[in-house]
């Protein structure tokens, strides 16, 4: 069903937009105003006029890119109005300070999740319960052959990967900001004792989430120069995007893995060329969307971000949910 | 031992990427002994044809019912999976079942021997009932290996010659003797697993098992830097690679894949006996048309090997001759320490002995393989051209002084295979992979020109590297016209050298062509559509040929 063009929000070719308020959520191109859900770099664009966001937000995005943004934050749950539309923020679980934006105007609540997850996590706010009228979803893991396992049960396999395995540097990938920081929680929980380094931009990451009151283990820096054969029986943390390249190429003696939702299809594991997949995500397993629908008590729902087929004619079948499509064209 | 050491195995032996890890972990399985277990082990690793007791669309199925779960939606999750078993073990898992763990400790041979056979002759409910008491009674790690035994789609990365080097070192003997006592059918029992390990070897226990193939490495150019009269040489034939066995009264026929394929030739097995001596030859078997003195398309020899017991018609209208190139053993005496040389002078011999003197005319079954003398390298690779001329794939060139060796050891034999036929084709539909490949666009059919219209002439999977693979995927993606199921046809713009090696007419196709072993050999991303080759220009390559 294609809805007319009298919704609040709608999509674009440059992300979501609310035209009463004039302003974009997660922009991918410079436009004068942008609500920003959380620092993750796919969901931020430099060159706008201004930037609104949660005070963690604005904090991580200015240390990421280094350069003043003209940002102005706003606690959870904090109404603020533009054009006469009221809007809050509200924790998503995804990454510190990641929220999930509603928007209340002429008697509708709109409500735009942005990433989120349900699992608990202790570097980021709880997911909050939200209701709305219109829900804004996410669909990245919209299958049901996904289900989380406790983030504690990965750690003790993390842990039990690193030490089977002492003649050997123990490389875990993951993404530098969230990911990063909750595993090295999750890991320091399971009484990990091996030392634990991590590459810069993880490491300015921690530093950053201390700053914003998170507790994290201390790490030691990795840098290019050390040599990591001779680490052997340490845990490194990498961003994903060295495992290409020269970087590792001539290092022997090392084992590789990747921490990563995705990691749960075997053929992902084997043609993703690491030794080893962790199947932990920062993102809602499908029960997890499925709860967060039914919680916003929402009548129509809308699906960004991966392949929402499925889930859209499984809750349109099963839940009796009304699932809108933005109108691709407009 | 039991389900549970062997998913545990699985696990280990999946999650490495090194091959010495892999050999300690098969060392350390195999190190523990319970020869039934052990036996059913390497049934399932070594798996080319494990049974299939329920296909992966009935397990779909199954669940389907049980679970009140939709049938699209797991079709869907498979697109991403690219296997039955591992869907249907992920979306257990997503089921949230109170396990009772009775059958914590099932063993491989109850499962293979009792369990599943049991199940195969219930009608379809009870099938779905037993099915569903054994998901929800079985440890949560074992159901992936369970659904993967029950569908006969187990399937792990470990070579037999891995399993047959693991066990070599465990009990110290060589390995080609593991490997020749693996040959042939190997049916899982304590028996058959003593045996394998059995230090004494005795000669006799081999009877009706084939040797280890010597495979043929790809030529190289460093092989004509040697003098030519160092070599034999032979066309390369496209049939079958048959060991033919005559010991103590039995023949067997087995292909390089080990199968046992007496029932499809029985005029072979029939005209065998009338050898006086016991032997092994290893050679080609192959459809031959006598008129021409050629052997026929390989379609047709693909009949004759799916057909068991085929009638005398079917034997008179294709009929079958064996070609040998090598004689491996002799009265009960293995030759294959001999170097080829003097295997090639009693190979001769003999063959022509048992000719002369067979109450039968078996000569017209018997051939030899022909051999060539070019007198330089230079005229080796005239001849591989020819190749064509008289339907071989180009020339086999052997070592004269090389031993009967097992497997593929370089500088023995090489292959010199003729140039592939070569098409520039339109990439038109493209299928999602199944397997390593699940959730990408990677199986493609390709079509030609024929008066203005695409029309489809091939299928091909493979050719392309891995970020090739990706950005086509990409491509596809955003170029899809239509989609029906599992298949999108795209917009006609990408073109692409296929390569194949023989072509022929078929009614089975709106093009009239197939072709044999079709891949990619370049993206021509320097062409445009409209460059493409036509039908015409496919009939042709057919019409030379002739």
């Amino acid at each position: 069903m294609i809805k007319e063009n009298t919704d609040l929000i709608k999509y674009s070719n440059k992300g979501l937009y609310c035209e009463i308020a004039d302003i974009w959520i997660d922009p991918h191109k410079p436009v004068k105003k942008a609500l920003i859900t959380h620092a993750h770099m796919d969901h931020f664009t430099l060159g706008c006029e201004e930037y609104i966001s949660t005070y963690e937000t604005s904090i991580i995005l200015k240390e990421r890119i280094g350069s003043e943004i003209n940002i102005k934050t706003f606690d959870y749950g904090k109404e603020f109005k533009i054009n006469g539309i009221n809007i809050s923020f509200h924790p998503s679980g995804h990454i510190l300070g990641s929220s999930q934006i509603k928007f209340k105007f002429a008697g509708e609540a709109w409500l735009i999740t942005g990433d989120f997850k349900r699992q608990k996590d202790d570097t980021c706010r709880e997911f909050e319960k939200v209701k709305t009228d219109y829900l804004i979803s996410e669909s990245t893991f919209g299958l049901p052959i996904f289900k989380w396992k406790e983030p504690q049960e990965i750690a003790v396999d993390i842990s039990k990967w690193v030490n089977s395995t002492p003649d050997k540097t123990s490389i875990l990938f993951c993404y530098s900001l969230g990911k990063a920081q909750r595993l090295l929680n999750e890991i320091n929980k399971a009484n990990f004792k091996n030392n634990i380094y991590t590459h810069s931009s993880i490491y300015k990451m921690n530093n950053c989430y201390r700053k914003l009151g998170i507790n994290i283990v201390s790490t030691k820096k990795f840098d290019k120069t050390q040599n990591i054969e001779e680490l052997k029986g340490s845990l490194i943390l990498l961003p994903p995007g060295l495992n290409k390249g020269s970087y590792l190429k001539n290092s022997k003696d090392i084992q590789t893995s990747f921490a990563s939702g995705w990691m749960t299809i075997r053929a992902l594991r084997k043609r993703s060329g690491y030794d080893k997949g962790f199947a932990i995500s920062d993102h809602a397993d499908w029960g997890g969307i499925l709860k967060t629908i039914k919680e916003s008590e929402a009548k129509n729902v809308f699906f960004h971000h991966g392949d929402s087929e499925a889930l859209n004619r499984y809750i349109n079948e099963k839940e009796s949910i009304n699932v809108l499509h933005f109108d691709s064209k407009k | 031992m039991s389900l549970t050491q062997f998913s545990k195995l699985f696990l280990n032996l999946d999650s490495s990427n090194s091959i010495n890890e892999k050999l300690e972990i098969l060392k350390n399985y195999f190190s523990i002994k319970n020869d039934l277990e052990n036996s059913w082990s390497i049934y399932l690793l070594t798996g080319k044809k494990n049974k299939r007791f329920i296909s992966g669309r009935s397990l779909k199925k199954i669940f389907s019912d049980i679970y009140e779960f939709p049938l699209w939606l797991i079709d869907t999750c498979y697109l991403k999976v690219g296997d039955s078993a591992e869907v249907i073990t992920l979306l257990l898992e997503n089921k949230n079942i109170k396990k009772k763990k009775l059958l914590q400790e099932i063993s491989l041979d109850e499962l293979l021997n009792k369990i599943l056979p049991e199940l195969v002759v219930l009608n379809e409910d009870e099938k779905k009932l037993r099915v569903k008491k054994i998901w929800e009674n079985l440890p949560k790690e074992n159901l992936l290996i369970f659904n993967k035994i029950l569908t006969g789609t187990f399937r792990v990365g470990v070579s037999t010659g891995l399993i047959t080097k693991s066990i070599a070192n465990l009990i110290n003997l060589d390995e080609a003797i593991i490997s020749h006592r693996l040959m042939g059918n190997f049916v899982p029992s304590a028996k058959s697993y003593k045996f394998l390990i059995n230090e004494k070897i005795v000669l006799e226990e081999l009877n009706y098992k084939p040797y280890p193939f010597l495979l043929a490495s790809t030529f190289e150019k460093k092989v004509s830097e040697e003098s030519i009269s160092n070599f034999q040489f032979e066309w390369k034939w496209d049939g079958i690679r048959i060991q033919l066995i005559k010991r103590s009264g039995k023949v067997s026929l087995w292909t390089r894949g080990e199968d046992l394929v007496n029932k499809s030739f029985p005029e072979l097995v029939e005209k065998t006996f009338f050898i006086k001596d016991d032997f092994v030859i290893d050679g080609e078997l192959l459809v031959w048309n006598f008129k021409e003195e050629l052997p026929m398309n390989f379609s047709l020899l693909q009949k004759r090997i799916n057909r068991k017991s085929p009638s005398k018609l079917i034997q008179n209208n294709l009929p079958i001759i064996f070609i040998a190139y090598d004689l491996i053993e002799l009265k009960g005496k293995d030759e294959r320490d001999l170097d080829l040389k003097n295997r090639r002078i009693k190979l001769e011999k003999n063959l022509h002995k048992w000719i002369n003197e067979s109450e039968e005319d078996i000569s017209k079954i018997f051939k030899i393989s022909n051999l060539l003398f070019p007198k330089t390298w230079k005229e080796a690779e005239n001849l591989k051209n020819k190749s064509r001329d008289n339907a071989t794939e180009g020339l086999v060139i052997k070592k004269k002084n090389s031993l009967y060796t097992s497997g593929r050891k370089k500088g023995t034999w090489w292959k010199y295979k003729v140039d592939p036929m070569q098409l520039d084709a339109v990439l038109i539909y493209a299928k999602a992979g199944s397997g390593k490949r699940a959730g990408l666009y990677t199986d493609y059919s390709f079509a030609l020109w024929n008066d203005g219209k695409l029309i489809k002439f091939a299928s091909a999977y493979s050719g392309l590297n891995n970020t090739e693979i990706t950005e086509l995927d990409k491509w596809i993606r955003k170029n899809t016209v239509e989609r029906f199921g599992p298949v999108r046809s795209v917009r006609p713009e990408m073109v692409f050298e296929i390569s194949f090696e023989n072509i022929q007419i078929s009614n089975r196709n709106k093009a009239g062509i197939s072709v044999r072993f079709p891949r990619i050999t370049k993206w021509r991303k320097d062409k445009n559509i409209k460059d493409a080759d036509t039908l015409e220009n496919a009939k042709k390559l057919m019409t030379n040929k002739l």
